[in-house]
């Protein structure tokens, strides 16, 4: 018996150990809490690609250093999550003033500038402060999503689902939280202090 | 077929009950005194403030369910034990986790403030307002994830011993003579045993499921579940597991009338098709509510209410025809624990009488939220439950105190539980609404009844059990 | 069902593992069962765990070394809980899809952790162990399937929010089917023999 309860124990502990790790110490079970956990923990430089947004303009991404930036990606045909990401953009567009908001498409076989520039009128994109854009090289756009953490399948229709969430780049460019954009207010309460510094 | 007790239980087997007495006879006046705290509250006599009454209410629900249930199991594991084997570790178990959960619950509530009722419907433990930390709430349902825990274990026990000795629940439960003509059918006990245990488990299932459920609602508020399914998965729980701390302790009838008046209580096709009728609409009357669906459709609930009211009715008249008519003309001798069992099936059947008028929907959509149903389920589960297993505790001190005293106790108890049922079913049928800490001033007269009545059920329970503990004491002593 | 397992000789039980986690690690099948959330948790991961329960001899369950050190099915039952409840999080499921060496891990795990201590373990288990296993599957499979129902977003990245759900549902079913099976069960009747050998 105190063999077996040993055993038993020692199971237990292993046990522990694994599910300790697998989960960063109980904090994260899903891939995206986990995605979220590491890049606060340790932030990082997303790959510098080129992109070029609704009104043609090209722009590498860290020329936006020095600003803070929020990053959301989308399709523009999707009916439901990025449409709504849409509309809190533009409601952040007017609660914190001077960030850059910037929403990029992985759709880059379909959303041409037309597309782009549809998605930036109907939810009000001034193409300033907030930029609807998309790699301009096909080959940048793998690396780009991979250094975000997001992973986008085919629902089966002809559309996308991914990874919803508001990337957050601090002023020197490095990847520092990943939000849930609903409820808008703890979104605004976790941007602001990024604001500040 | 095992028809005859043939087993004894051992000295360690024994002294486990007593243990489970006495920590029955110890919370249940525990949560008493806090009853009559809350009735003095109404009554004006005594100023509460609303929040301690709340956590009392929510104590004193899930205390007294808790307490009937150690209760029901020592009649029932005492009993069971005449015909089965059973394991005495898992037995202590139980107590164990009954006692660690119970004060997990006290402290959670006394100290934390959880206050959410017995019933913690969701969402409330998640919205406290400000009367409690998530913590408190945890405790609180953790404490009673682990006497669910206990329960189940208890049960799959005696499952093991029933099925070792009968090979199937349908045997257990007398069907080859219910159906066929095997003439030996099972002893009574056997048959109330099986039948909660098969009830039971399948509620300590879903109660398990929907207590973590809400665990994880406290840890993840996002992660929510539709109300209206947890709300019948908890009374899906909450109803067969306070209707079973019934069925358990009215087997103490089913084996001590016989001894009394030297009758056998053989079960007949009535007495068979009863439990067996009950075990069944128990678990159909509850599928019904656990559909996953947002709306419940009206004639499901109207016919589920009307049947989970009605499932206990058919045990009920069998055995309270069977316990007449052991005893008529018996030459019974009464004594104390005669007296408190017959007690015990009149005051479950009184019990029932205005459950089943409250089942009636007419009633219902006036009478729901009233004193009326406190006034129901105090009949059968104080002056019911209760009274049989307090005639077990009698019965198993075969107390040296004198005849006086006995009677002095009996007829106090039951005077003070006539008078407090009656203030509450009074009070419903006024439209007084139940689970109001505050009354208005035309309120307060029935509840100072109430409150008298349940000074009268403390002190008459108080010469009930307190000779149990004299004798545990002594025994201590010589030891 | 496990006694009916346990009627085939010895030999014929390991090529039938053996063969069964062959055809399980097949790329091709692979693909297809992992396509789909519902086929990748209720088809692929419960095949691997009897691929691993065929592959050991009935024997094993009584063999010295297993009866000392696994008194009552104490730490088989506990590994194949922990080692199954682990391929349950959300994380690892995504892992086994995107990382070779988590795919891996898996198709050795959940045999060997999970199929095999099962095997040894469950014949000895004292009923009142297996009954408090059942019942806590039962509850188990209903809340999980409730949180893949209830869960706000997707909790896998690799599956669509329908996957998740028709997984939730089917969970729930599972558990319901169990329970009726475990009554049918009781209701009909265990031998005597194997209730007496608790
Ligand atoms: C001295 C005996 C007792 C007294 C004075 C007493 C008093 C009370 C009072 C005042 C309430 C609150 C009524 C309201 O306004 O809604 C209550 C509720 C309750 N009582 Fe008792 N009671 C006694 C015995 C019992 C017993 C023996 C049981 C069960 C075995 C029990 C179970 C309950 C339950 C389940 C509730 C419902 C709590 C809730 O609404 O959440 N009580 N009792």
């Amino acid at each position: 018996m105190m063999r077996s309860l040993f055993l038993a124990l020692t199971v237990a502990v292993i046990a522990m150990a694994v599910f300790g790790s697998a989960t960063e110490g109980f904090r994260v079970f899903t891939t995206e809490g986990a995605r979220r956990y590491a890049v606060e923990q340790a932030p990082h430089q997303l790959p510098a690609v080129t992109l070029e947004d609704q009104d043609g303009r090209s722009f590498s991404l860290d020329s936006l250093q020095g600003r803070v930036v929020l990053i959301e990606f989308i399709y523009t045909r999707c009916p439901t999550v990025c449409s709504a990401l849409g509309d809190v953009f533009a409601r952040l567009a007017r609660a914190l003033p001077g960030t850059v908001l910037l929403s990029i498409s992985f759709d880059i076989e379909h959303d041409g500038r037309a597309e782009l520039r549809r998605y930036a009128d109907s939810h009000g994109a001034d193409g300033d402060e907030w930029r609807v854009a998309r790699p301009v090289h096909g080959q940048d756009l793998g690396p780009l999503l991979d250094g975000a953490g997001v992973v986008v399948i085919a629902d089966g229709w002809g559309g996308y689902q991914h990874n919803a969430a508001v990337h957050l780049l601090d002023r020197h460019g490095r990847l520092v939280r990943i939000l849930d954009f609903d409820p808008l207010s703890v979104l605004i309460d976790e941007v602001t202090p990024w604001l500040k510094s | 077929m095992v028809t005859h007790p043939d087993l004894v239980p051992t000295l360690g087997a024994r002294r486990a009950v007593i243990a489970y007495l006495a920590v029955f006879g110890a919370v249940l006046l525990l949560m008493m005194a806090l009853g009559l705290l809350m009735r003095l509250n109404q009554g004006a006599l005594v100023t509460l403030p609303p929040e301690i009454f709340y956590q009392s209410m929510t104590v004193h629900g899930t205390g007294m369910v808790g307490v009937a249930s150690i209760g029901g199991a020592a009649v029932l594991w005492y009993f069971l034990g005449r015909y089965v084997r059973l394991t005495t570790w898992v037995f202590v178990l139980n107590l164990l986790t009954f006692t660690v959960g119970a004060a997990m619950i006290l402290f959670a509530d006394f100290v934390g403030g959880f206050a959410a009722a017995w019933t913690f419907l969701f969402p409330l433990p998640a919205k406290a307002g400000g009367q409690w930390e998530q913590w408190a709430a945890m405790v609180h349902l953790g404490g009673l994830l682990l006497i669910g825990t206990g329960f189940l274990l208890f049960h799959l026990d005696t499952a093991r011993a029933i099925l070792g000795r009968y090979g199937s629940l349908t045997r257990a439960l007398g069907w080859p003579s219910l159906f066929g003509n095997d003439p030996e059918p099972p002893p009574p006990t056997i048959v109330a045993s099986t039948m909660v245990l098969i009830v039971n488990t399948m509620g300590l299932v879903f109660g398990a499921s929907v207590l973590v459920i809400s665990l994880i609602n406290l840890v993840v508020p996002q992660f929510t579940i539709d109300a209206l399914i947890a709300k019948n998965m908890i009374y899906f729980f909450g109803h067969v597991f306070i209707n079973a701390t019934i069925y358990m302790a009215v087997i103490v009838v089913y084996e001590l009338l016989p001894e009394y008046t030297g009758r056998p209580w053989k079960p007949n096709r009535p007495f068979l098709a009863a439990w067996t009728l009950s075990t069944v609409l128990v678990m159909v009357a509850y599928p019904h509510h656990l559909l996953m669906d947002f709306g419940m459709p009206h004639w499901l609930l109207i016919l589920g209410q009307i049947v989970s009211y009605v499932s206990g009715l058919p045990i009920l008249v069998v055995t309270a025809f069977g316990a007449l008519m052991i005893v008529y003309r018996s030459g019974l001798r009464w004594d104390l624990a005669a007296g408190l069992l017959f007690i015990g099936v009149f005051g479950w059947a009184a019990g029932v009488v205005p459950a089943i008028i409250d089942a009636t929907i007419i009633v219902n959509s006036v009478m729901h939220n009233t004193l009326w149903v406190p006034g129901h389920f105090h009949t059968y589960l104080l002056l019911g439950q209760v009274a049989m297993v307090l005639g077990f505790v009698a019965w198993t001190g075969k107390t040296r105190a004198s005849q006086l005293f006995n009677a002095l106790a009996f007829w106090i108890f039951v005077a003070g539980g006539i008078g407090l049922t009656q203030s509450f079913l009074y009070a419903g049928r006024l439209g007084i609404p139940r689970r109001f800490a505050e009354y208005l001033p035309e309120w307060i007269g029935q509840a100072r009844i109430g409150a008298f009545s349940a000074a009268l059920v403390v002190i008459g329970t108080v010469m009930l059990v307190g000779p149990l503990f004299i004798r545990l004491n002594r025994a201590m002593a010589v030891r | 069902m496990a006694e009916i397992l346990n009627l085939i000789p010895s030999f014929r039980r390991i090529a039938m593992g053996a063969g069964l986690f062959l055809v399980l690690a097949a790329p091709s099948l692979r693909e297809v069962l992992e396509q789909d959330m519902t086929r990748h948790m209720l088809i692929q991961l419960p095949f691997l765990v009897l691929a691993g329960w065929l592959l050991i001899p009935a024997a094993a369950a009584s063999c010295r070394f297993v009866v000392i050190w696994d008194r009552f099915g104490i730490a088989g039952i506990l590994t194949a809980n922990l080692a199954a409840a682990y391929w349950m999080l959300p994380r690892s499921l995504d892992n086994a899809i995107a990382l070779p060496v988590f795919e891996i891990a898996k198709f050795i795990s959940l045999p060997l952790l999970v199929g095999v201590p099962l095997g040894c373990c469950w014949p000895r288990m004292p009923m009142l162990g297996k009954g408090f296993v059942m019942a806590n599957v039962v509850s188990m499979l209903g809340i999980a399937g409730w949180l893949y129902l209830a869960a706000p977003v997707r909790v896998c990245v690799f599956y669509l929010s329908d996957q998740q759900e028709a997984v939730g549902r089917l969970l729930l079913c599972l558990a319901g089917a169990i329970s009726l099976a475990v009554l049918f069960c009781a209701f009909v009747g265990f031998r005597p023999s194997a209730a007496r050998t608790a």
